[in-house]
Order: structure tokens, then sequence, then C-alpha cells
């Protein structure tokens, strides 16, 4: 009977275990993720935030510097160089990703009056959102980042993008006035400008500048409109929008580790390298020395887009690359997203369409000498460069021609580049079609990511644009 | 617990001071008279029992009664008047009916094999060691219908793939591996990525000593499983190790030693040495696009008189050696099991290794016929370097074959590079770029069996699998010696070659506990039935950290303090699973049985109300033969059917949503980011439906032997996440959409062609086949998955990706362009995902073919095999006996990396045609006839002058990702083994009881169309889903071992 006893005490024993198991709801709540957080630091997305912003502007150059020619093939019939249609989808995410972090630190700015925060997130918003609306046109805005709750948002007009960035630095210029905001903005997590908010200020009438310069093909066009946000903009190269702060080295410069390391990329273009050792101008510009280094046989030769490699064998360093002993591409060298020189250009240009041209031609100087600096040429090189005359032009003479030509140098490696090539019609001296390209007229638009096309297909446009047709903005 | 104890206590004492009178003899076959290990002997009318040792001998202890039963699976139980002998020896004849064959189902519940509506198959000891792997998802290899294992790989302990079916589940992310269960505990077989996904790893059942194992029974199919659960929806491979021989202690030794060596390498050129555009040049980055070796000897006296090959000098000899030793013994109240072995491999890849101590001690223990205690507990130190093959490959395609790539030293111990335009040998970063695992791990059980009346039995399981990792990658820095090279692989993000210490750590446990009440009732005399009704708890608990230090102060000492940049994380994942079940089983004149399962999962993966989910199934068993009068060659006649209904839970945290660490920041910073995934709080389960019909039948006294089966499996609503626009912020989100089929034939054929007193000749053949297709992904959302892609030259790309209508796993690459009418190009035509065989191919102005754009890639085959097939044989002459295994799969496509660098390099053997001339078939863009005439070599052509640049194979050849995807078909001689028992005279000493000396050879042929190493081995990892990229992998071996066995 000892047995039998033990049996229920066992069978007892056991359905107990069941029964508390069972009824201890606890124990099966162990569904939430331990490696996600819901309520993230502000100061931490901020950093997410300005990160990603600088890594952005620098992986849309990644490809828009094929069609500004300053980067080359080194593989002949290159996809990206001779105009084929690419996919960019990656490159698309990044700036949907980037900006659904922004998004989500303005929705906690706006709940806990951080209103720094939110001022500095309507800025970064407004220029990822100017990276999708001048690569693509068209694109998700105001149902985008899961806003309102469709995995398939529709897409806005390329001008009604624009007129939500013109509204987004608005209304970060006025956030940033704000002096009762909530929560402490701390300096360390704003990779950009240190937490420093005239800085930022600064930085939104920039941004403003160019967008409102953008449009120059446009009737709507009002160069006073730039001049007085210009005025309220950079005043020195210590406001410059950039990032140093990053993952081991300038993404640059792990181009260029890699190119010496055989996995080939990085290489510089005929039409940049021409541009500065004076196959093109007659002039050799000093920042030449300073942005890449002389090839084995002593002399600086590019690529040609299209072209690839040619002459010896593509790991013979007889052509010339992004260079780690170049300032703006060493190492160490920040992520420049806009920068005191470039808006001196669009200064010069804006009142030389404005025909004030006292203006015009100072602000010309002025980026000259600033991206020489940038560039650490030496003053006796920098005196000589301004002494030729055909950089030294004069007030009476100098043409937007020239403006572009210099604005072509500073703006070296970033995506704006792109922007006035289109604005200017790639009428820089010398610039062609490159070899084999795709298309009959020089590139305007890419085309839809193959991710959009299969993921959201009834928002995504439906044909495949033709590359040479412009964008909005870019029409007469 | 304490009255437990001393009961036991007791019991032994009475056990070993007994004086009653002793039985002894020896229970044989009486179809050729060996010994019947472990034959049942009872005295009838008690519960005093024992079982036959090794050799069918037995000795048993008699207090009352005077008839012994002798019984044992497959053989006619005997009962035998003792009289007054004190030596009974018997021989049982053959039971081919299988009246009373009994097979361990699932959760251990043991049926008679006549009753059950589905198939299941084992493998015994004898099967299982005959080709002596060290892995046991290997050494199931070739022996299994249904069931396709692929050894990814030649290394050292390196995991083996194994699936049962085919694959379950559309979403990549899933597991698709079955479930394995070593006596009774649930037992983790995953593959560990943590670090790195290149290195080789093994798949953790590597931990189990195949030596230990006495049978692995493998249940495939809704109806098998069903009692598993959704743990078990991929099939679940069900382990039972060794158990003691009461008796006396018996002793076995086996040692294993051999040798590895590389058994298939790539077909290489050896006339064209380094150089470009046919010139000769030995500094060059070019391996084999100069001269021949002639006219660059008469330029170059320093030039070898013949090329070097890497692909066959890059790899060293491997070898092998295992030695182990059991123990076994026990009264009929307590008996044992206990082993230990040590296993080490070094590999064929330079400073690959591998190492596995093991120890196992089972017991059991019975202090009454109705209480039984079992014990199994084993535990194991295993691990070593691990190579990284895809890295190391690409460092053997960029090798000048010109130079011996076994000089890579310099006497500083630096890099030694015989050409300044390349600085990386394999070889010297095989040995510096080191990778180690070291795996504690330990796999226990305790079943308790109450059986207080014959009616009503009581078990409970409960079971632990614990262990843990950690992973060390070390490699020293940059000294900064004269002339030192910079080794870029040995360094971290910013700071290449500046050496680096990661340190990773995984804790992983688990627990499951099972409780099962068995009832049975006989109705009638015609009517029975059984019920058993169970309950299941199941949770684990994973804890992973990494440390990664990078920038080393001091370039050989590997401390994390000695780092200049650091980075960490740590990931945790909690999960708990409960099940309730019931299983009732009907038996009609013992010749139609009906088994009905249910059972209710609560899963902590998905949230209420979804997390509760219950789901039946049915089988049905007729045994024709015992029902009608069936012509007389026919002894045995079985027909099957079933319906399972199996439900399954989301991938861990699909439901939830949040933000996670920003990695783009350096240390000092902290960032965070959306989640990548939109989780789902309203996941719903999936299920699958299998109908599944089956026979079984015998022939001429079981002579011959047929098993087939056909199944048919939907899964509906499948849980994926699917890729989502980016737009949301969100990469993929989780929802249930999926359906996918798999339907197939499995069939398995045993013989016994030959029979003689001294020679047999047993024969078993397995077919089986699976075809896949998936019904849907996602209407709305998109309609394709890419899920994994490898990179090729001039963009010949090729990735693999999951498309409604389609098998899993197409693979897409670039193509030439086919013609097509401007007309049917407005019509989209020419975009169409396959490739027009029919229509000619376009060439160029320039005399080649036209490659297609990349955004255009077209399909070039698929993954999955179309049939799989095994056949073993085994001839006994006497004291000899020889194995012989085939096996092969059929029918699936690789993308061949190492073929695409290594043809853009002009290594292989076709690129010997380079200075031909030829007319490329096909038409112009304006559909004529191309006729134009073209040099596939490279610069000026000597017969026209003009000027062909790099050359076809650079330009051309190497950007069209069909010449790379290539028919991955293989037949191999999967192992030989022979195997002699000495005579029992020749042994030394009667301590000696058997010796056995063999002889076995693995993977001795490959018959195969792929350019590359084995076809069987893949550059994704045992655990992965993706399986079709076999270019850069860790090669096959051939082994050649000897082993020895020796039992005291």
């Amino acid at each position: 009977m000892n047995k039998l006893k033990k049996k229920y005490i066992n069978f007892g024993w056991s359905l107990f275990l069941i029964m508390t198991l069972t009824g201890c709801k606890d124990y099966f709540d162990v569904g939430n993720n331990p490696n996600l957080v819901t309520k993230p630091n502000i100061n931490s997305l901020l950093s997410t935030a300005t990160s990603k912003s600088a890594i952005n502007s620098r992986n849309y150059a990644s490809f828009s510097t094929y069609y500004t020619q300053y980067q080359a093939s080194p593989s002949e019939g290159s996809d990206t160089d001779t105009y084929k249609i690419t996919d960019l989808s990656s490159t698309w995410g990044d700036a949907y990703y980037a900006m659904a972090d922004i998004y989500d630190m303005l929705t906690m700015a706006e709940a806990s009056n951080a209103h720094l925060h939110a001022g500095i997130g309507k800025i970064l918003m407004a220029y990822n959102l100017s990276l999708v609306a001048d690569t693509w046109d068209s694109g998700p805005y105001s149902e985008a980042f899961y806003r309102v709750p469709t995995v398939t948002p529709v897409y806005d007009s390329g001008e009604s993008l624009y007129q939500s960035i013109g509204t987004l630095l608005q209304e970060g210029i006025n956030l940033l006035s704000r002096t009762d905001a909530a929560v402490v903005l701390m300096p360390q997590a704003d990779l950009i400008h240190g937490g420093n908010i005239a800085s930022w200020t600064k930085t939104a009438y920039g941004l403003l500048a160019r967008h409102q310069n953008k449009i120059s093909k446009k009737s709507i066009y009002n160069p006073s409109a730039v001049l007085s946000s210009i005025d309220k903009s950079y005043t020195g190269a210590t406001d410059d929008m950039k990032v140093s702060v990053f993952n081991g080295n300038n993404p640059w410069a792990a181009i260029a580790i890699s190119n010496a390391g055989s996995l080939l990329g990085g290489w510089l273009s005929s039409q940049l390298i021409n541009h500065l050792n004076g196959s093109t101008y007659g002039v050799k510009d000093p920042r030449l020395y300073k942005l890449t280094d002389a090839t084995v046989h002593g002399v600086y030769v590019g690529t040609r887009n299209g072209r690839g490699n040619v002459g010896a064998a593509n790991t013979i360093k007889d052509e010339c690359y992004i260079s780690i002993n170049s300032p703006l591409t060493k190492t160490t060298a920040p992520i420049y997203i806009m920068t005191y020189e470039e808006l001196k250009f669009v200064e010069a240009e804006a009142a030389l369409r404005a025909n004030q041209r006292t203006r015009a031609y100072s602000a010309y100087l002025e980026g000259i000498k600033a991206s020489m600096k940038k560039f650490q040429v030496e003053d006796a090189g920098v005196q000589a460069y301004l002494a030729e005359k055909s950089v030294s032009v004069g007030e009476a003479a100098l043409s937007l021609d020239e403006i572009f030509k210099e604005k072509y140098v500073a703006t070296y490696l970033n995506f704006e580049a792109w922007n006035d090539a289109r604005r200017y019609d790639y009428k820089y001296k010398g610039f062609e079609l490159p070899y084999n390209a795709d298309l009959p007229t020089f590139i305007r638009q890419v085309a839809v990511p193959v991710r959009e096309i299969t993921t959201n297909p009834d928002n995504a446009p439906a044909a495949q644009p033709v590359l040479s047709t412009p964008l909005w903005w870019d029409k007469q | 617990m304490k009255h437990l104890f001393k009961y036991i206590v007791l019991l032994m004492l009475l056990g070993s001071a007994a004086m009653a009178q002793t039985i002894t003899g020896k229970v044989t076959s009486e179809t050729d008279g060996s010994g019947i290990a472990g034959a049942t002997v009872l005295v009838k009318g008690s519960t005093n029992g024992t079982s036959a040792d090794a050799e069918g001998n037995y000795r048993i202890t008699l207090g009352s009664g005077s008839t012994l039963v002798f019984s044992s699976l497959g053989y006619k139980t005997q009962e035998v008047a003792i009289g007054n002998r004190s030596i009974v020896n018997v021989a049982l004849s053959d039971d081919n009916t299988q009246l009373g064959e009994v097979t361990v189902t699932a959760m251990g519940i043991e049926r008679a094999a006549r009753s059950l509506g589905y198939t299941t198959q084992a493998v015994n000891a004898e099967k299982l060691s005959v080709n002596k792997q060290s892995n046991l998802v290997n050494a199931l290899q070739g022996k299994m219908a249904g069931v396709q294992i692929v050894s990814t790989g030649g290394a050292p302990g390196q995991g083996a793939r194994i699936q049962i079916r085919g694959i379950n589940s559309i979403d990549p992310n899933r597991d698709n591996s079955p479930l394995f269960v070593i006596d009774g505990v649930i037992m983790d077989n995953s593959t560990s990525t943590q670090g790195s996904t290149a290195r080789s790893a093994s798949n953790r059942a590597v931990d189990i000593n195949p030596d230990d194992i006495e049978n692995i029974n493998i249940l495939r199919g809704g109806a098998a499983t069903a009692l598993y659960g959704l743990r078990g929806s991929n099939g679940v491979v069900v382990i039972t190790t060794k158990s003691g021989k009461s008796g006396k202690m018996s002793v076995s030794y086996t040692g294993t030693f051999g040798i590895d060596e590389v058994n298939r390498v790539p077909d290489v050129q050896n006339k064209y040495t380094q150089g470009w555009y046919g010139k000769y040049d030995k500094t060059s980055f070019w391996p084999s696009t100069g001269p021949t070796v002639e006219e660059a000897r008469k330029v170059d006296p320093s030039h070898p008189a013949q090329l070097y090959n890497q692909f066959k000098e890059g790899w060293d000899k491997g070898n092998q050696i295992k030695n182990n030793l059991s123990f076994s013994g026990g009264t009929d109240k307590i008996s044992y099991m206990s082993s230990i072995s040590h296993f080490k491999q070094n590999g064929i890849m330079p400073s690959t290794n591998f190492e596995n101590l093991q120890a196992r001690l089972n017991t059991t223990i019975r202090p009454s016929s109705k209480f039984s205690v079992t014990t199994s507990m084993s535990v194991n130190n295993s691990g070593g370097n691990r190579g990284n093959p895809g890295r190391y490959n690409e460092q053997l395609s960029y090798w000048s074959p010109r130079y011996n790539i076994r000089e890579y030293k310099k006497p500083d111990g630096t890099l030694f590079m015989p050409y300044p335009a390349l600085s990386q040998n394999p070889i010297y970063i095989a040995e510096t770029n080191k990778f180690e695992d070291d795996v504690l791990r330990f796999v226990g059980s305790t079943k308790f069996n109450y059986t207080p009346f014959e009616w009503l039995g009581f078990s409970y399981t409960f079971g632990v699998d614990t262990y843990r990792e950690n992973r060390l990658a070390t490699a020293p820095g940059f000294q900064g010696l004269a002339g030192e090279l910079l080794v870029f692989d040995n360094g971290g993000t910013g700071a290449d070659g500046k050496g680096f210490i990661y340190v990773y750590n995984n804790k992983q446990k688990s627990f499951n506990s099972t409780f099962l009440v068995n009832l049975s009732h006989k109705f009638s005399d015609d009517f029975s039935g059984t019920l058993t009704l169970g309950n299941e708890v199941f949770s684990r608990n994973i804890y992973r950290t990494a440390t990664e230090g990078w920038d080393l102060a001091i370039w050989n000492w590997f401390s994390l303090s000695n780092a200049n940049r650091l980075a960490a994380a740590t990931y945790q994942a909690d999960y708990r699973l409960m099940g309730n079940f019931a299983d009732v089983t009907f038996s009609y004149k013992n010749f139609l049985f009906l088994n009905l399962t249910g059972r209710n999962d609560i899963t902590s993966s998905l949230l209420a109300p979804y997390n509760s989910f219950f789901y039946p199934s049915l089988n049905l068993s007729y045994i024709v033969s015992d029902h009608l009068k069936l012509p007389e060659l026919i002894d045995y006649a079985k027909l099957r059917l079933s319906y399972a209904k199996v439900g399954k839970d989301a991938n861990q945290y699909a439901t939830s949503q949040g933000f996670g660490s920003y990695t783009g920041l350096p240390t000092g910073y902290t960032g965070f980011t959306r989640a990548a995934l939109l989780g789902n709080p309203l996941l719903r389960p999936e299920f699958t439906d299998t109908y599944e019909i089956g026979a079984e039948l015998n022939f001429f006294n079981r002579r011959l032997r047929f098993d087939g089966n056909f199944y048919n499996s939907i899964s509906k609503d499948q849980i994926l996440s699917v890729p989502i626009s980016t737009s949301t912020g969100y990469a993929t989100a989780s929802t249930n959409v999926g359906s996918m089929r798999n339907r197939g034939i499995e069939i398995t054929l045993g013989g016994t062609p030959l029979k003689t007193p001294n020679f047999t000749w047993e024969s078993d053949f397995n077919f089986s086949a699976n075809r896949n297709k998936i019904l849907s992904i996602n209407g709305d959302l998109g309609d394709e998955i890419v899920v994994y892609s490898e990179t090729g030259y001039l963009s010949a790309d090729v990735s693999m990706r999951l498309i409604p209508g389609e098998s899993y796993g197409t693979l897409y690459g670039r193509t030439y362009q086919r013609y097509y009418t401007s007309e049917e190009k407005a019509a989209g035509l020419d975009k169409a995902l396959k490739i027009d065989e029919s229509r000619p191919i376009v060439i160029g102005a320039n005399g080649f073919p036209l490659l297609g754009a990349t955004a255009n890639r077209k399909q070039l085959g698929n993954v999955l095999p179309k049939w799989i097939a095994g056949w073993g044989n085994t001839f006994k002459y006497k004291d000899l006996s020889l194995s012989v295994l085939f096996d092969g799969q059929f029918g699936h496509y690789a993308y061949n990396k190492l073929d695409n660098h290594i043809a853009s390099f002009l290594q292989p053997t076709y690129t010997l045609n380079r200075n031909d001339h030829r007319v490329f078939e096909g038409v112009l863009a304006d559909g004529t006839k191309n006729t134009k005439e073209v040099w596939l070599g490279q610069g000026i052509d000597p017969k026209t002058g003009l000027n062909y640049g790099d050359g076809y194979y650079r330009l051309n050849y190497r950007g069209n990702s069909e010449f790379f995807v290539q028919d991955l078909s293989w037949l191999k001689l999967r192992s030989v083994a022979l195997n002699y028992n000495l005579p029992k005279t020749w042994l030394p000493s009667k301590f000696m009881k058997e010796v056995n000396v063999g002889f076995t050879g693995n993977n001795l042929f490959v018959w195969s169309k792929f350019n590359g190493y084995d076809p069987e081995s893949l550059t994704t990892n045992s655990g992965s889903n993706v399986s079709g990229f076999a270019g850069f992998t860790y090669p096959g071996v051939r082994s050649y071992l000897f082993n020895l066995n020796v039992k005291f």
C-alpha cells in the first residue's frame, strides 16, 4: 500500500506542477525582446541622427560623384559611369532609416518640449529628405516612417517634397530660437555642432540658401531671398556642417586604403584631374597636389568615365586616386556636409543673378581662398593662383562659368555638386559624355529602386523614368 | 527520496549476497547460431529476470519457479522448463511476423511496430559506426530515406546540415533542421555564428559521442512527430544511448587513427605564367596572364621549370585520432554504461584543428519490477581553431603559381612575399589569424518509470542541456620591423594590420520536463486500446557577450587591456513552451490500428490570445497479411494512412518593436536606432497539414523488404518577416502570409540477396525525392525575398531568391542578352526571369556576346536536389566483413565563386584557348547572324593588329553568371570498411574476449561535373537555410582510417 500512496503523491505532485505552470502566466511572459528599448534616450537619438546624416551625405555622394565625374570606375563600361540603370535600393533605405530615427526623435522631443532637439531634428530631416528629392524627384514623406500605420506609403511629388523641406527648415529655425527647452542638449551627443545652437541656426540658413538657390531655373527663383539667407549663415570655416566621429577611418580614406590593397575603387576621373592639372584651363591649380598623389610616373592622370583602366595593369599605380594624404580624405578627415566655401559660391551665384557684381566677385574670391585653405594650400600657391588672369577675371567679366568652375573643386566629393551640374547643364569646360554612355545626353535622375518596385508597387512610379529626364526644378 | 535510496542499497546487498540456485547458458539465434545480445530471460510467473550479454550469455539466480521465458526483439518467445539443469542453452527462431517488435515513438512511448500508421526508420549502432564519423549527423549520411545531409566541408569538427523532407519554412531566418532528442532531453543542434559566419563552426550535435549511441530513430512527417508539437515540425531525430547490460563488467576499447587529404581541387592550367598581356613580369599582380613558361624561362632563368599549383600545395595532409573506452555491467537491479573518449583532428587547411573530450554515465536502477530510474549524463569539452576558408580560397585565387606558396615567412617570423604586387599569403594568414572555440557542455536526464498495474503507468523525465561557449579570435599586430609587410587581415576597423583580440561568450541552457500517464485496456478479445496523457515544459535561456579589442599596443600580447580600441555588445533571449497532449490507440484483432493524437501548445513567442493553440493527428495501420490470405511469397504486408496538422509559433521576438543599438559610433558614444523588424503583436500560429500514405511489404522470408511512402504537406499562414518598403523606416515586417507545399516519395529497399552459413550479403537502398513549391509569399507587399547573394566580377553576382510558383531557393545572376525584336522588347518580354534558350545570343558590334543589364537578372538553377539516394552493402564471410556505401544528391545547382575568381585571373584549364580566334554564335542587334571573328587574347591580335584590351576572359566571360552557376549533382563512394574479427584462438589470453581490426576509407570517389572542391562543401554554415553557394569552401577530405576494437 506504501507504493500506492507513493503513486498518488507522485501523480499529485505532477498535477500540481502542471497546474502551477498553466496558471502562472508570468512564466510565458518573456515575449518582449530584451535586446530592444522602448524609450530611448533623446540625446542618444541625436547622436544617431547627426551621425547618419553625415554617413548619408557620403553614401549619396558615392554614386553622384561618378555623374559629376570626380570619380571614374576602374572597369570599362561600369553601370554607374555609363548611365545604365542601377539599383540604389540600399542608398534609398539609408536616407529613410535616418529619417525614421529623426522622426522618432522629433516625436519624443515634441512630447517632452525638447525644442532644441526638435529644431535640429527638423533641419536634419530637411537635409536627408533633400537627398531623396534630388535623386528620385518623388518619394514618400507625408505617410512615411510609419507615421501613418501603412507599409505602402504614398509618394509625394517632387514639388511637394520641396515645399516640405522649406517648411522643415523654417520650423527648425523657429524652434532653435526658443529659450524654454525642457531637455538639456548634451554637447557631446551633437556630432555636427557640439551643441552650439548659433551654429545650427547658421546651418539652417545655409541649407535654406542651397534650397532657395536650387530653383535657379524656375521663374519663381528669387536671388535676394538666397542672399538674405546667406547673410544669416556661415561666416567662416569653423561653422562648417561636418562630422568627425565615425567608426574607424573617414569613409573616403577607407576606399583609398582598400584601393591600395587591390580592392579597386576611388579612381579619380580625367575630368577632375584635367580641370586641375592645366589640361583644361592652362592653369595648374595648387589644390591638385593636396587632393591626390602623382602617379608612379610622377604625373597627374585621371581615368575617363566609362573607359576603365587603360595603360598598364589596373594594379599599377599609373593614374590618380582618392588619397589618404589629402586634408579632405585622410583617415581622420571629417565628413563635410556643407562648407563655408560652398556657401560663398552660392552667394556669388545669387549675387551675380541679382546683378550685384561687387558682392558676387568678392564672394567668388573668398570662396576660392576658403577652399584653398581647406586643402591646406600654402599662401604663395594661393596668391599665384589668384594672380592668374583666368581666375582674377575682375568684377565686370565674372560669369557663372567661373563660379561653377571654382565651386566644382570646392564641392569635391560632395553630393551637392550633382545639383549644381544639373542646374548648370553640365557646361563645365571639357565635360564630356562617358565613353559608350547609355544615354545621348547627361544623366538627370536615377532609376526607381528595385526594392520600392517590389515592396511598394502601387505607389512607386509605374515605369522607370528615362534617366536623362530632368527633375521638376531642373526644367526651365 | 531517502527511502528510495535505502531501498536501493538494500537491494544491492541482497543481490550480491544471494546464495540460491544459479542457472547459466547462452541464447542463440536458430538461423545462424550467433548469440543474441541483450535477450531477456525471465523466471515465469515472477518479476525475476535478466538480460544476456553481448554474446548471448546469461546468468540468473533462481529463487523459485521452474520455467524460464526467453525473448528478444525479432524472435519468437520460448519457454523452457529447467528441470534439474544448471546450464540452459536455447535457440530462438526468427519471428517473421514481427508480432512483438516494439518501436520507440515520440516522447519515448513504446508501441508495437505493426500498430504505427506512419513510417519510422532506425539506424543501429553497427550501421552508424561503420564509417567512423566523429559527427553523428555525418554518420547518418546515405543511410536514411527522406533525409538530406550535407557535410558543409572537410574542416575538423565542421558542421553537417540535416533536413528532413526538405525546407518547411519560407522565412530564411527560421530553423529548418529537425529536433534532436537524446534520452528524452531536447538537445540543441544549432550552429553558432557568433563572431564570424565564415569560420566552419560545428553543429552542436558534434558534442555527442557516436560510439555511445545504441540507436537513432528518425521520425519524419506530421503524424510521427505530432506529440512533439511545434518543435518537431521539421522532423525529429530520437537518439537512444547505450545502457548497461547486467552481468560481469565488460570493457571495450576502440581506437581509430587516420589520415585525411583534399579529395578534389579545381582544374588549373600550368602553361602560362605571371604577367600581363602575355608579357612576363615576375613582380606583377597577375598570376597567369603572362607568356608560356618556356618563354619566361628564356628571360628569367630563375623561373621554375614547372608552375606550382597552389590549389594542391596549399592544403596539408590532415590526421585524426580517436580513443574510446567504455565499461558496462551491473546486476538485474542496477546496470551501468560509462564511456570516455578523446578525439583530435588536424585539418588540411593549415592550423585548423578540433578536439573533443567526452564522458558519459548511464545508469538504470530497478528496485522492483514496477519502478525504475534511468539516468543519462554526458559531459564534454570540444573546440579548436577554425579556419576562414572563404578568405583562404580568395587568397589562393590571387596567388601566382610561379611561386611556391609554402615559402611565406621571413626569418623574423613576419610575412614573406616573393613578389610585391600582393601582400597576402593564405598560409601565413591562417597561421596568425586565429579563431578558437571552446565548448563545455552537459546534457543529462533522469527518467522515473512507475507501473503500479499492468494497465497503468507513469513516467516523468527531467532533462538539462546546458553549455557555455567561449570564442577567442586573435591576430598579431604590425611590429614596425625594417621591411615588414602590413597584413591587412590582421587588423580591425581603422587600424589595418594592427592586431586584435575578440572575445565572445555564449551561455545557453535549456530544461525540459515531460510527464506521461499511460493507460491500457482490453475491451474484448478483439478490441483493445491505450491512452497516453502528457505534459511537456521546455525553457531556454541564451546570454551572449562580445568584446572586441583591436589596434594592439604590444603587437603580440593578446589582452583586452592591450587594445587601443574597444567595442562591446550583449544579447539575450528567453523562450518558454508548454504542451499538453493526448494519444489514444485502438486495436482491432491486432491487424487494424487507429491512433489519434491532440496537442495544445502555449508559447512565449506569440502573444495572447494567439499563444495557445491546438492541433490533432490521425493515423491508421492495417496489416493486410494478417487479415487476408496473400500469395505465399508475401510474408507481411501493411498499409499506412495518416493525416496530421501541426502548429508552429513565431521566431523569437517577431512580436516586438523597439530601438536597438546604433553601431555606427565608436566607443564613448551611444546611439539608438529603430529595430529593422516591424514586430507584429497580432501574429497567429501557422499550421501545416500533412497527408501521407505508405506500405510495407516483406517477401521470401524477409529476404526482401520494401517500405514506401508518399506525402503531401501544405503550410499556410506561414509567419514571415517580409521585406517592406524601407520608407517605413523598417526593413521587414512580421506577418502571417506565406504558403508552401512539399510533396515527395520515399522508398527503402532492404534485402539479403545471398545467405549461406559462411557468407551473407545484406543490401539496403534508399531513395527519396521531394518537390517544393512556394505557393505564395505576400500578395500585396511584393513578390520575392532575396535571401543571400555572393559577389562576382563584372557584376556577375549570384543571389538566392524565393519567388512564388518556384521551388525554394532559385539562383539568379547576370546572363548574356538573348535576341528579342523591338516589339517584343516594348512588351517587356526581354525582362522575363527565365532564360529563353531558344533565342540566339546577341553579339555586340565588337564581335563579343553582350552581357545583360545587371538589373535584369535571370534564373540559373535551383539549389535543392531533385532526388537523393543511398546504397549500403554489407558482405560477411566468416569473421570478415566488408561494408560499401554509395550516396548521391542530384539535380541541384550552385554558384562557384572560386571559378569566377580564377577565371578572372585565367587560371582554369579551360582558359588555355585564350589565344584562339573565334566567331561567337549568335545574332547582331538587327537579328542578322554574327560572322565577325574575334581574338580571345589580351592586347594586339597578331593576326589583325586590332587591340582587344584585357581580353575575352576579363572583359566578357567572367561577367556572365551562367558560366559559374554549375550543376552540383554528385555521386560518392561514401565509405568502404573492411573489418576482421580475429579468431579466438589467436587472442593472447582469455582475458580478451574479442579483437577486431579494420580499415575504413571515407569519401573515396566523387563523380561530379562541378569544377571546384567537393560539391558537398558549402560557403554557408550547417545551421543556414542557404545552400547553392559552393565556391570558397573548406574542401572535402578523403580519409583513410585504421581501427582496432578490443573487448575485455
